[in-house]
């Protein structure tokens, strides 16, 4: 719109105009000229003063202003106004174009037309509309760019078959192959943003301190009529076999909205959960929740997908793979009882079935007497509580059930807490007349870590139970701790027939920061029953009834009934979840292009969790064809204890990773992870045009986006960027159109009123 | 699992006597037990409510037909034979000698179809052998066991045994009776016994112990444990009065702390 005014009452393109200066070149003469326009002015004003009487003062000055603009306006005329632009050389300089190659150029959404039709028919040859053009003044270098760069003379280098738009890759490769060159811009076609996800920022910077403005021209639709697209899944890379997952997926639909429509989530082939959902307005997220179980262990690709409906533009973006390392483990937690009481029993009980979770049982049945269950070997425990961190650490969940914090000396307190802290672990503490305010753990380090608000109290000589009615939370409610049946309707359902508890503990209040899952109450006096919050590395709990077995044994339970095993079990895997190894291995990614780098990462700490900074680390790869190669990680010297490596991919198909750790010849651990070499479906993901992406390349490097539409002004733009070598063009203003139309406009406006107040 | 170190064990065994001996003392039944009736099993003001802590809870069962001639000495009938004095007793050595912190002078007496059973997964029969089921009675037991609780059964001999069988096969048919060995778990969950050297308050008769598994599977958690010819709570009632020998007294209650330990353990 600009553009367009400009050119027509300046004769020079807005764009144009902001790459120029403004200059006057006065003839000979002008001063002669310029003292005739101050007489003329001062006569002016000297003529309108004396005019007669039965004008007013107003009417003298506006017809003094008006005679008096024309003046300054054939002054200026005189002057001679121009503007200096910085024009290419001809010939001399040279302009990128870099090409969008990857499948999402595919989509047919310009007039029925895929979007490779427009940069085929622009750039795809020497003699094609804008890259002749460009031609004509620039040598034209074209790229083009989708899992990688690479040079495309011709059209026919292009094959829209990439499955990334690596953008940032793009522009930071061409402004290094282009270094020595005088570059006068960088040309951009494609469809949208970096697919890889990532940072655009460091290649724009480095372009923006080389002074090399971006000149996108977006291709494709901002907004797609029909179709359905899942978006971002947020899901662990690592479970334990046999978890129950909730993870929320987020559709945007465009002309679907109101439809009843079915996300299902696939283990391979397999319908793993299902999850009926209504879509949201036109472009409105929706959040979909679906629950299903990660059964069988090893690296599972699970697909979240809504089934392509009639006259979508894109079935390709209705589904999105999640990568997840399903692990075949023990986890192994220990469970500190201080008193003979069935919540131990039960709880126990409630693991039995579940292979995943080890709970190691330390009951003390007496002053100085302790139970042992569950223990690897004779030597276990056998010394009571651990009393180093090495030994304490080996556990990666601690369960504190009615025992007093006098039980523990001040450093195992200090540990406990450092577990939680430092170590990574998931602690949580059960309600008790032992535990909590009335276990005297106000004021110390582990008193700390908890979720829960203790004070300093006596412990009453009886112990009074509180009855509690529980019920998860608004934020309970979607977590994977309260589904305790088999649907999320099922379980807000199932919550309310639930047997009351009792508790003992004055807890009240939760810390700020701290998530409340359960409560208890009647809607204005709550108190927490389930709360956490995040601690350091790790999660700190409070569970406060002294006898969740209820919900197992309570007559209005059925023997059939799963609840509390359910709610144990859930509650105990989620405890220890994401809970780290002293070695911890993770890729950048979960899947790579064959042949793509597989960017690794490893955080490696001693026994003590101690981060070390001088460990042997290497990763072990195994591809699918069961060739090992082995590439050393190191350091990375900005946080402790990271060491990062890359190591090739070569055929599609699933590669291990295994990181090993060495210090002084001593294994300080390992770790195995996995990534998936093969085509993505990020492609199809944004796969509307995404022009405020592009539109921010131009904006940051002082260059210009466009449509398809609006594309040819991109010659005269780059013309004048000022970059390469340039010659100075000078461009005269006074013979501009708006000159002429000032001109007759002030004449007009001079005569008008003039006849208004009765003087011609 | 640890064990008790023999110099431990005789050091609570001690302790058992000169507790057993103070409680009874301090208690309100001395020199009255021989006068209690039958009524006093009716006292409400012993009943406990439910509120979370352990509390001994004796089952009551029904004897159509009996017309008495099963009571008691002091005419109580045989459910609530030793009561309350044994269940006292071993309350209070509980709370001694274990970190328990049980009822002390209020207990439970409930049928097998009481719903309130399932607060207290620990339980007691005495004198099974007259023990009469109903349809209901059976279906809350074999709820009760089968959900996790664990029920002792006590004082019985000789020809009640098949009584007995004959009860348990209606609660858990598919679940035998299968005599359990010094080695099982239960025989050493606190203290360290031997069930072989314990003497029967039966004379001439030689305990044994049987047990019911769960799934029927002798590698799982026992759901019941009875004490065939013998009678722990004869010893646990009389402690305190002389009648039986200290040591008999003290194995007696090692057998109701081992119990009561393993019930709300396994």
């Amino acid at each position: 719109m600009l553009d367009t005014l400009s050119q027509l009452l300046l004769g020079v393109r807005w764009t144009v105009l902001g790459q120029g200066d403004l200059r006057f070149a006065p003839p000979t003469g002008v001063a002669i000229a310029a003292v005739f326009a101050v007489v003329a002015v001062a006569a002016t004003v000297i003529t309108y003063q004396r005019a007669p009487r039965r004008l007013t003062t107003r009417d003298r000055i506006v017809l003094a202003a008006l005679r008096t603009a024309l003046i300054g306006l054939l002054l200026v005329c005189l002057l001679r106004p121009m503007l200096v632009l910085r024009a290419a050389v001809p010939h001399q300089n040279v302009v990128a174009v870099l090409l969008d190659d990857s499948r999402s150029m595919r989509i047919a959404d310009l007039n029925g037309q895929p979007r490779s039709t427009y940069v085929q028919a622009q750039f795809g040859a020497a003699d094609a509309g804008l890259r002749q053009g460009l031609a004509e003044r620039f040598s034209v270098r074209t790229l083009r760019f989708s899992n990688a760069v690479g040079a495309a003379p011709t059209g026919g280098d292009l094959t829209f078959d990439g499955t990334n738009t690596r953008l940032a890759a793009a522009l930071d490769q061409a402004r290094r192959q282009l270094a020595g060159v005088p570059l006068a811009g960088l040309v951009v076609v494609s469809d949208g943003a970096d697919t890889t996800g990532d940072a655009v920022e460091p290649a724009l910077l480095a372009l923006k301190a080389a002074g090399v403005p971006v000149f996108a021209i977006g291709v494709g639709r901002d907004t797609a009529e029909k179709d359905i697209q899942v978006g971002r899944v947020t899901a662990p890379r690592v479970v334990l076999a046999g978890t129950t997952l909730l993870l929320d997926a987020v559709v945007t639909a465009h002309g679907y909205a109101g439809q009843a429509l079915t996300m299902d989530v696939l283990d391979g082939s397999t319908l793993a959960g299902s999850q009926p959902f209504t879509v949201g307005a036109d472009g409105q997220p929706t959040t979909v929740r679906v629950r299903f179980t990660a059964g069988e262990a090893g690296p599972r690709v699970f697909t979240f997908r809504v089934t392509p409906q009639a006259g979508e533009l894109l079935p390709e973006n209705n589904s999105r793979d999640v990568l997840i390392d399903v692990r075949d483990r023990r986890e192994k937690i220990l469970y500190f009882e201080g008193e003979p009481r069935f919540e131990m029993k039960f709880l126990r009980r409630a693991l039995t079935d579940d292979k995943q979770l080890q709970l190691v049982v330390l009951q003390r049945t007496a002053d100085n007497k302790y139970l042992r269950l569950e223990v690897d070997d004779p030597e276990e425990l056998v010394g009571g509580f651990p009393k180093t961190r090495d030994e304490l650490f080996k556990y990666r969940g601690i369960v504190l059930g009615s025992i007093e914090a006098a039980a523990f000396t001040g450093d195992q307190l200090a540990m406990l807490a450092e577990f939680v802290d430092k170590r990574g672990g998931g602690l949580m503490m059960l309600g008790g007349a032992r535990s909590f305010s009335e276990g005297g753990y106000a004021g110390t380090a582990l008193g700390e870590t908890l979720p829960v608000t203790l004070v300093r109290m006596t412990p009453p000589a009886e112990p009074v139970a509180v009855p509690l009615v529980v019920r998860p939370t608004r934020a309970g409610t979607g977590h994977a701790v309260s589904q305790i049946a088999a649907t999320e309707q099922a379980s807000a359902a199932r919550w309310p027939e639930l047997p009351p508890l009792t508790t003992v503990n004055s807890v009240e209040a939760v810390k700020p920061g701290a998530t409340t899952l359960l409560s208890a109450g009647d809607g204005r006096a709550e108190r927490p029953v389930l709360a956490f919050q995040r601690f350091g590395r790790g999660r700190s709990a409070a569970f406060t009834p002294q006898d969740s077995w209820l919900w197992q044994m309570h007559a209005s339970i059925s023997v059939e009934d799963q609840t509390h095993e359910t709610f144990t079990r859930q509650l105990l895997r989620w405890l220890v979840d994401g809970v780290p190894d002293p070695v911890e291995a993770t890729t950048a990614a979960d899947r790579v292009d064959p042949g793509e780098s597989i960017a690794i990462s490893a955080e490696v700490a001693d026994t003590s969790f101690v981060a070390a900074n001088d460990a042997t680390v290497t990763a072990t790869v195994t591809g699918p064809d069961g060739v090992t190669s082995t590439a050393p990680l190191t350091w990375n010297g900005q946080r402790d204890g990271v060491y990062t490596g890359t190591a090739p991919s070569g055929a599609a198909g699933w590669y291990e990773v295994r990181v090993e750790a060495m210090r002084g010849g001593t294994l300080l651990g390992q770790s195995t992870t996995h990534v998936r070499a093969g085509p993505g479906e990020a492609e199809f993901a944004e796969a509307t045009r995404q022009m405020a992406a592009l539109r921010r390349l131009a904006d940051e490097t002082g260059g210009k986006a466009y449509t398809p539409e609006t594309a040819d002004a991109l010659l005269e733009d780059v013309k004048y960027t000022g970059r390469g070598i340039t010659a100075v063009e000078e461009r005269e203003l006074w013979n501009a159109p708006i000159v002429l139309l000032l001109l007759v406009g002030l004449l007009s406006a001079e005569w008008g009123y003039r006849r208004a107040v009765g003087l011609s | 699992m640890r064990s008790a170190s023999p110099r431990r064990a005789v050091a609570a065994g001690l302790l058992v006597a000169a507790v057993a001996c103070v409680a009874a003392a301090q208690g309100p039944f001395r020199g009255e037990s021989s006068r209690r009736d039958a009524a006093g099993i009716n006292d409400e003001s012993v009943h406990v409510d439910y509120d979370g802590r352990f509390a001994f809870v004796r089952l009551r069962y029904e004897m159509p037909g009996a017309n008495g001639r099963f009571r008691g000495f002091r005419r109580e009938p045989p459910w609530a034979h030793d009561y309350p004095r044994s269940d006292r007793h071993l309350m209070k050595i509980l709370a001694e000698i274990t970190l328990l912190k049980p009822h002390l002078d209020d207990s439970a007496i409930l049928t097998l179809d009481d719903p309130d059973l399932h607060n207290y997964p620990v339980a007691y029969m005495s004198e099974p052998g007259f023990w009469t089921l109903t349809d209901a009675e059976a279906e809350g037991l074999r709820s009760y066991l089968t959900k996790g609780g664990f029920l002792i059964f006590d004082d019985f001999r000789q020809e009640h045994w098949y009584n007995f069988e004959q009860q348990m096969r209606r609660v858990l048919p598919r679940q035998p009776l299968v005599q359990l060995g010094a080695d099982h778990p239960i025989f050493h969950a606190f203290f360290e016994i031997d069930p072989a050297r314990f003497v029967s308050p039966y004379g001439g008769l030689t305990p044994s112990f049987y047990g019911v598994f769960e799934d029927g599977d002798p590698t799982k958690r026992l759901q019941v444990i009875a004490n065939y010819n013998n009678d722990l709570g004869e010893y646990w009632e009389f402690s305190d009065t002389g009648w039986v020998p200290v040591d008999l007294s003290n194995e007696a209650y090692k057998f109701g702390v081992n119990y009561i330990v393993y019930g709300m353990t396994h």
